[in-house]
């Protein structure tokens, strides 16, 4: 259990985290969404108290991270994979670092076990990849068998087999009623992870709910039409709660119906359908629609992509692979 | 907040198997020091160039006749029983100088910091147990470097005519004392790597420190300047183990002194600064 109360941190005149609050719980994977700069790291650095706040405070079990006996044993942290001596093995690095808990061999080889390191454990860090320094990243923050489990980005860098590692071992975690909080860039992978996303933006918690509620929440759900007699379908669907866009000569999308409205009247009114698909928003689209106004470091495409996903009311051009609301 | 913590979890126990402890922040230093090549290196060049300074200047003093010409300039053969030995620690004090600073500017530079910091969350007890393993583990390999200088030249004294017991007089104080210098230094050029976090940074602070204030002091046409350089590290260090201004105690303190000064900046600074 995480617990971060108006959590703000100033570098000189820039505000990185602003009067943050919020409960990262145990059970539950959690996911911190953001763009860059938006603070994720620093928040994160914060709990384990690598970075001091300028005002507010977070505690980690009820108690500041520091006033822990066993730090390692409350929380484990992957913060970057290269925070790590390059001249050193990765098993001496998980010695050294176990030791301070008088934790032995024994355990270390076990974590190196668990996170497929085997074959290069006894080889100098300054030589892994990085997919092999993000393993050694997980395995130092399972070293301390820990409660809660702090992991930034831990996907980067990882080949699809470590992605689909990674997404197994927090839902596990996780599972065996351990906290999790990871941040990722990988808005789908985030979407099959996470249990509750919190977005945070310009230093600020935008949005703190669970997946599916976020994804309803900010994004609109539509559905998609197509028929030969496509103008005469828009002609009947024409009501006030709809709003019907014509995507081509043959396929309209709707919002404001569903799909068995759309379907029903089609078929009262004898009109052929060739497709008639309900498009759900995706992460993607939520997350970009709620941090449209807060992204720091913005480039050309980048903006002409946010606006045209970033008004609510316009319609949505969703594409049906990225609604993959699984949970 | 309906999840179920199953029952092998222990937080909720405090009689955690694990914990952090003194002792094991030191056991960490340890595995952390003796697991860089560059460490082993650094103490391999420092018993290489005592040795082979030892045998350098007591070999040529040998062939020289120096028992003739000693006394004029101050050192006879006899006394070469006691300055053989320590004859590379002005050498050596630069190799464990730089070995200071690695020894937490390394961590810094490749953000191992933060791993140690997540592990040891209060963090001064970091900086104590890096100064306790470094000392005492830099002490140990230039005494035994000494030492050994010791007995690789007492053969050629002897031969020579010139024979010493290391139980006798000061001799063996002295050797304790030239060991515990240097490791005195390297504690100090720590806490210099601790301030400045960077290891180009280090090694010139630490090293100018050592070498060319000295010289700029020197170069001060000034009784205050000669008067103040006897008060720098390696001057005042120095009389620890060989006679000159300060009685032994007195350079000790004052060494002592630097250290206390630097290691309370860089503590300060560790508490305040962002890892």
């Amino acid at each position: 259990m995480i617990e971060a109360h108006s959590l703000t941190k100033r570098y000189g005149p820039k505000t990185a985290v602003d009067q943050v609050s919020f409960t990262v719980r145990p059970g539950l994977v959690t996911g911190f969404l953001g763009p860059n700069g938006a603070g994720k790291s620093t928040t994160m650095r914060m709990i384990v108290g690598l970075d001091r706040p300028t005002s507010g405070s977070v505690t980690v079990n009820g108690k500041v991270y520091s006033d822990h006996a066993a730090p390692l044993h409350e929380v484990g942290v992957l913060l970057d994979a290269k925070a790590v001596h390059q001249g050193r093995s990765a098993y001496s690095h998980l010695l050294a670092l176990g030791a301070t808990h008088g934790i032995g061999a024994s355990r270390v080889k076990e974590v190196i076990e668990m996170t497929g390191l085997d074959s290069v454990a006894k080889k100098r860090v300054g030589g892994f990849s990085l997919g092999m320094g993000q393993r050694l990243g997980i395995a130092a923050a399972m070293l301390g068998d820990p409660s809660t489990l702090i992991l930034d980005e831990p996907v980067n860098g990882l080949d699809p087999e470590g992605v689909v590692w990674v997404r197994e071992l927090v839902r596990f975690l996780a599972s065996e009623g351990r906290t999790v909080l990871l941040s990722s860039h990988l808005m789908s992978e985030m979407a099959q992870t996470a249990d509750r996303i919190i977005v945070l933006g310009r230093g600020r918690v935008i949005a703190d709910a669970p997946v599916a509620d976020l994804i309803s929440g900010a994004t609109v759900s539509s559905v998609r039409a197509v028929s030969p007699q496509a103008g005469e379908l828009a002609r009947l669907l024409n009501s006030p709660d709809a709003t019907i866009t014509s995507v081509d000569a043959q396929t309209l999308e709707i919002v404001g119906l569903t799909s068995a409205v759309v379907g029903e009247a089609a078929a009262r009114a004898g009109l052929t359908l060739h497709e008639l698909t309900p498009l759900k928003g995706s992460l993607e689209d939520a997350y970009m629609n709620l941090t449209a106004d807060s992204v720091e470091y913005r480039t050309t495409a980048a903006s002409a992509g946010a606006a045209s996903g970033g008004n609510a009311g316009a319609p949505l051009a969703t594409d049906p692979s990225h609604s993959e609301v699984s949970r | 907040m309906t999840t179920t913590t199953p029952a092998r979890r222990s937080t909720t126990q405090p009689a955690s198997p694990i914990r952090l402890s003194a002792a094991g922040i030191l056991r960490s230093e340890w595995i952390k020091l003796r697991t860089l090549r560059s460490t082993v290196w650094a103490y391999a060049v420092i018993l290489v160039i005592q040795i082979a300074f030892g045998l350098l200047i007591v070999a040529i003093s040998v062939n020289d006749g120096g028992i003739s010409r000693g006394p004029e300039r101050g050192i006879t053969l006899a006394s070469l029983a006691t300055f053989g030995p320590i004859a590379g620690v002005a050498f050596g004090q630069l190799v464990v100088s730089v070995l200071g600073v690695l020894v937490i500017s390394g961590e810094y530079t490749t953000g191992q910091i933060r791993s140690s910091f997540a592990a040891v969350p209060k963090r001064l007890p970091v900086l104590w147990a890096k100064v306790a393993v470094f000392g005492v583990v830099t002490f140990v390999v230039s005494l035994v470097s000494i030492l050994l200088t010791y007995l690789v030249t007492a053969p050629i004294l002897s031969g020579a005519g010139v024979t010493s017991n290391l139980f006798e007089g000061n001799l063996l104080l002295t050797f304790v004392g030239a060991a515990g210098y240097l490791a005195l230094i390297g504690i100090l050029s720590m806490a210099i790597g601790a301030i400045l976090r960077s290891t180009a940074g280090g090694i010139a602070g630490a090293l100018g420190l050592l070498l060319v204030v000295p010289v700029v002091f020197s170069l001060i046409p000034a009784d205050w300047a000669h008067s103040l350089s006897d008060w720098l590290p390696s001057a005042a260090g120095s009389n620890i183990y060989q006679p000159g201004i300060f009685e032994w105690w007195q350079g000790l303190l004052i060494l002592l002194g630097w250290i206390v000064v630097a290691l309370a900046t860089a503590a300060t600074l560790m508490r305040r600064r962002d890892a």
